[in-house]
């Protein structure tokens, strides 16, 4: 069974090969529908298994955890639906083989489609996947899969002719409205499985009790129903189908009128034994299921466009199937048994054959066809025969099966009122079906163009047009498909073969849930459906002889669904549009907004009311006064009040240079807080971190242009009304920070259950004093891996940034007059040596230089020595890297970029970058292999047997120690060369 | 202490807010960067102990929270890569507008 879906995937890969271009789409279609007939012959052989009412099952486990398994289920229903879904999908494949098939030879559109028809056979096969998956799942959430799967291959196929605009609007339509349905399903099913214990499809059915005892049945079934009914094209959601008619006709037959408008079907049948059998479902089902009946055979006859009839006819038909199922009687159940075989195969036939006169006549108008039957002798007589099915004639399929459905709905189970109008209506429809199958064969093939249509209705030019000159008749591979559905249909009714006896019987056994017995005798004796059947016929032959007045009476104005579905598009557009221009393209407004809601929802479900009565005041108190006065906390308070009044003095001054060097020394009071925490290791780092960001920053700055800096200049004085919104936004936060931080600071736990873990274990784990460099870097150590990455990656984004910036500005814009005098006031060409030269061209003092030479040296003993010691003493690789690149960031400013580059030669930011990490990760799953653990503290020197010094461990920590070290000096070097010099096109 | 901790890292904060909203972009990456460091103080201060000594296997006495320490070293690293990016942005800005002021960058209007 696997195998089948497997072989259909396969196969669909296929097309994807590319030397099948040379391959004739003909041979592609044969070729192709191997796979379907072998899954048809699969299916076959286990016939005899299913046919008596058993179920066979497969699986393979998919979520063991949530239960969900990729199951697979065939009984009598599914057996069904799968020999439909593939028998019709070989004979689709090989039609399709012709249709795609220029009708007149021309070589170059031939290559040119070549690729084309590729395409189409990949969805096709992927439909059939899916589909078959559909039919054949056991297990909800399998189901939900391939149930989607038909939505997207359809939505493919319908927007096949993606140039065609109102193929792609067809095809969005489409998918809107089965894809909206998908997802009630999904809540529908999940609510089944939820109730029932399980999403086994087994299972479901077993607990139907439970089901429609819960409370939540309603719900449940209206979210199923919504599903199956959008899919199946039941009205009011019918719309979308005659839409779909752009898809080109070969899928047309297969999914949009055998296959996967049956999937609602299915479904329903499917869920009936669980579901099923109560006042809801019955009236759900029989007030939708009639009503789609009624509207979809009154739509079509005024149909013009051969597959808009066709459309119209099926939507009419999948009514009759969905109200079957609503009916809780055997009778019922053999009907639709025998209505969804029957209307596959006439429907499928009929389709194809309006593929074919298309085909070879280049229009589907019906005003403009006629007369074809003797071009066309053969198209004519299959699509004759098929024809006669669908109206219901005998003693072809579709007489049984309209028989059938007039019985049914005569069982004396049903509410009297639905005995009476339902026979009404369906012999209405019945009679309407005739005329309709009339009209396509008789105003196709045998009268003349224009025959039938009320003036009003035909253009000028329509009936003259010389359609037949050069129409053909259709090779015999494309009228193979038609024709074996259409013998089919005879065959069927006239020879009642045994297998298809049973194989119908085991679906509507399968369906009704108990046994139901079906026969499929023709003539069962004067009764009453026969008369019903034979009325209707009457009415057919009267309404098709009268068919052009009726067309003549204006359409009504009814509720049109189309229109509903194209005002609810068009008013999300507009609040979508309405919703964007309140959005100014102001950056400060947006971020005013994100901060007060970000404040608004903090004061609104922050809780804060527990701040002021809990027992965060008294605790507070004491916390207030137990600090001693002494050096430390005195030094802590100044290093505070310092960072509070380096901030506000970054916000208070003119320059922007000193705001950011106000900013530095903010950052580094806090580095004296932290350092008195005690925490050297974070001092250390918060420090050097503050001197490269400024020096990062100053870089920056230096970078833009002097006439922008000096405008930006102007705006810190600041409008009096902005300001002052700022200011109050701005307390606004921090009075909320000072609320959240005293009741973080009161509420917070007396003792740590993680801290004391580190302390005890840092030593004897890892060999680290350094308990802090020992989370970093041992405990947490795939965490710094990530970070170290991270930092990187921002070296690397920094530097592609603004390379790509500078390609732009190259290419697009030209300067304006103004900048190009700035520009050369900003480089003025300076007659020095390169090497008396700092960045920017300005000279360089002597004393700098040579400290500028001491320096880098210096910082590199520096980071060694934090490498080495670090896992004892405060430093880490974090530490050296950066103190490293501010080395290298002095050399930058002192002897200027050419000359730096020069110098450093193997100073290069990508394989720094590139040498760090791999260097981390080869030391972290080195271990791996000689004893040790991924990630895990490992001493190389003593594995190794390696001499080294006494008291020089070459263990993990080091190993990521150095990494790190690169790493970050790759990144900073990336940032400081680029932000320092962004106009350099590195080569 | 914890008083003062509490109001120093509002003030801070509410400062980088201040900063974060001007015209000038230069200020509001200045205003990025004080967000930061009130938050890094605010790791700080939600450590449990106060300790008497550096965070070392070897050290005697009360020893500082060790945790907080950690992973304020990881977002410090974090926030410097963020910033350079930010920065490089600014530049970015200033080559395509000609400018940094926020309200003359229009690239979001329709």
């Amino acid at each position: 069974m696997l195998a089948c879906l497997a072989g259909a995937f396969a196969s669909a890969a296929f097309t994807l090969v590319p030397g099948i271009k040379h391959v004739s789409s003909r041979v592609m279609g044969w070729l192709l529908a191997i796979a379907p007939v072998a899954a048809f012959v699969a299916i076959t052989a286990q016939l005899s298994t299913v046919a008596d009412g058993q179920a066979l099952t497969w699986q393979i486990p998919w979520l063991p955890a949530f239960g969900i398994a990729f199951a697979f289920y065939l009984d009598g229903l599914s057996a069904l639906f799968g020999l439909i879904v593939t028998g019709i999908g070989a004979l689709v494949l090989i039609y399709s083989g012709y249709y795609l098939t220029p009708a007149h030879d021309d070589a170059d559109a031939k290559s040119a489609t070549r690729n084309a028809d590729a395409r189409f056979f990949l969805y096709l096969l992927l439909f059939m996947t899916s589909m078959l998956g559909l039919v054949l799942a056991g297990d909800v959430i399998t189901l939900f899969v391939f149930w989607e799967g038909t939505s997207v291959t359809s939505f493919l196929l319908i927007a096949y002719k993606t140039k065609d605009e109102e193929a792609r609007s067809g095809a969005f339509k489409a998918l809107f409205v089965t894809g909206g349905g998908g997802i009630a399903l999904l809540a529908g099913l999940l609510f089944a499985s939820a109730i029932s214990g399980s999403t086994d499809l087994t299972s479901i059915l077993r607990n139907g009790e439970v089901l429609r005892n819960h409370a939540w049945y309603p719900v449940m079934l209206g979210l199923i129903a919504f599903g199956a009914f959008t899919k199946s094209a039941q009205a009011p959601f019918h719309f979308w189908l005659p839409k779909a008619m752009t898809a080109p006709t070969p899928a047309s037959a297969y999914l949009h009128s055998a296959t996967m408008v049956k999937a609602g079907i299915y479904l329903m049948a499917r869920l009936h034994p669980a579901l099923g059998n109560t006042e809801m479902w019955f009236w759900l089902l029989i007030v939708t299921g009639g009503a789609t009946m009624l509207i979809g055979a009154l739509i079509g006859l005024r149909q013009s466009d051969l597959k808009g009839v066709l459309a119209y006819s099926t939507i009419s038909q999948l009514g009759v199937l969905m109200m079957l199922i609503g009916k809780e009687a055997p009778s019922a159940f053999k009907a639709l048994a025998i209505g969804v075989l029957a209307h596959a195969l006439y429907k499928g036939a009929l389709f194809m054959i309006v593929g074919i006169v298309d085909h070879s006549t280049g229009t589907r108008d019906l005003r403009r066809l006629g007369n074809l039957w003797r071009i066309m002798p053969w198209t004519f007589a299959v699509c004759g025969l098929a024809a006669l099915s669908m109206a219901g004639l005998p003693p072809l399929f579709g007489f049984l099966a309209k028989e059938t459905l007039l019985a049914a709905e005569m069982e004396a189970v049903l509410p009297q009122l639905t005995r009476i109008v339902l026979p009404a209506i369906t012999v209405l429809t019945g009679a309407l079906m005739l005329a309709q199958a009339a009209t396509l064969t008789l105003d196709t093939f045998v009268t003349r163009p224009g025959t039938g249509w009320p003036a009003s209705h035909l253009d000028d030019g329509h009936a003259e047009v010389g359609h037949a000159s050069h129409a053909h008749e259709a090779p015999a591979g494309m009228l193979l498909g038609p024709a074996v559905l259409a013998a089919l249909s005879l065959i069927i009714s006239t020879a009642q073969p045994a297998a298809i006896v049973a194989l119908l019987a085991g679906a509507a056994t399968a369906a009704y849930g108990a046994k139901v017995k079906v026969s499929l005798a023709l003539f069962h004796g004067i009764n009453l459906p026969l008369i019903l059947s034979s009325t209707a016929i009457a009415l057919g032959v009267v309404l098709f002889t009268v068919r052009r007045p009726i067309r003549s009476i204006p359409g009504v104005p009814a509720l049109n669904m189309n229109r509903l579905y194209d005002g609810v598009l068009r008013s999300l557009d507009r609040a979508a549009d309405i919703v964007t221009r309140t959005q100014g393209g102001r950056i400060r407004i947006y971020l005013a907004v994100i901060l007060s809601t970000l404040f608004m929802l903090v004061i609104l479900f922050g809780n804060l009311g527990r701040i002021f009565s809990g027992p965060a005041l008294p605790n507070f108190g004491m916390r207030l006064l137990d600090e001693p006065l002494n050096t430390a906390s005195a030094l802590r308070a100044f290093g505070l009040l310092l960072a509070v009044a380096a901030s506000f003095v970054s916000v208070i001054i003119r320059r922007d240079l000193l705001a950011i060097i106000a900013l530095g020394s903010s950052g580094l009071a806090i580095a004296v807080v932290i350092a008195l925490e005690p925490s050297p290791d974070v001092a250390l780092v918060q420090a050097v971190v503050e001197v490269l960001t400024l020096v990062v920053l100053v870089l920056a700055l230096s970078r833009l242009p002097r006439a922008q800096r000096e405008r930006a200049e102007t705006l810190n004085a600041g409008e009096r009304g902005t300001t002052a919104r700022n200011a109050l936004l701005a307390t606004a936060g921090g009075l909320l920070v000072t609320v959240l931080c005293l009741y973080a600071f009161a509420s917070r736990p007396r003792t740590s259950i993680v801290t004391p873990f580190y302390e005890e274990n840092a030593k004897p784990l890892t060999g680290a004093a350094d308990i802090v460099g020992a989370i970093v870097v041992d405990f947490r150590g795939f965490d710094t891996l990530i970070e170290i990455t991270v930092f990187s990656m921002a070296g690397i984004g920094v530097f592609s940034l603004l390379r790509l910036a500078m390609k732009r500005r190259e290419t697009a814009s030209l300067p304006t007059e103004g900048e190009v005098e700035l520009n050369a006031a900003d480089h003025r060409p300076l007659p020095l040596l390169p090497s008396l030269t700092g960045i920017d061209g300005v000279r360089t003092s002597p004393f700098i230089r040579a400290l500028a030479y001491v320096a880098l040296p210096l910082t590199f003993m520096l980071a060694i020595v934090q490498m080495i010691y670090g896992h004892d003493q405060p430093g880490d690789g974090f530490t050296a890297g950066v103190t490293l690149s501010l080395g290298v960031g002095f050399w930058y400013v002192v002897f200027g970029y050419e000359r730096t580059k020069q110098r450093l030669s193997l100073l290069r930011p990508g394989p720094l970058i590139g040498v760090g990490i791999l260097l981390a990760l080869v030391g972290s799953v080195a271990p791996l292999f000689l004893g040790g653990g991924f990630f895990s503290p490992f001493d190389f020197g003593a594995a190794l047997n390696l001499p080294l010094p006494k008291g020089f461990y070459l263990s993990t920590s080091f190993v990521f120690e150095v990494a790190i070290c690169l790493a970050v000096l790759g990144a900073a070097t990336f940032i400081i060369d680029t932000l320092g010099h962004p106009e350099r096109d590195l080569e | 202490m914890d008083v003062l901790l509490a109001l120093t890292i509002s003030a801070v904060f509410a400062i980088g807010v201040f900063q974060l909203l001007r015209r000038n972009l230069i200020r509001s990456v200045i205003g990025l960067s004080i967000i930061s460091n009130a938050i890094n103080l605010f790791l700080l201060a939600a450590g449990v102990y106060r300790g008497e000594v550096a965070a070392y296997a070897n050290a005697v006495g009360q020893r500082s929270d060790a945790l907080p320490q950690a992973l304020i070293l990881t977002a410090i690293v974090i926030n410097m890569g963020g910033f350079a990016m930010v920065l490089s942005m600014l530049y970015v800005l200033s080559v395509r507008y000609k400018t940094s002021d926020s309200d003359e960058v229009k690239g979001l209007t329709h």
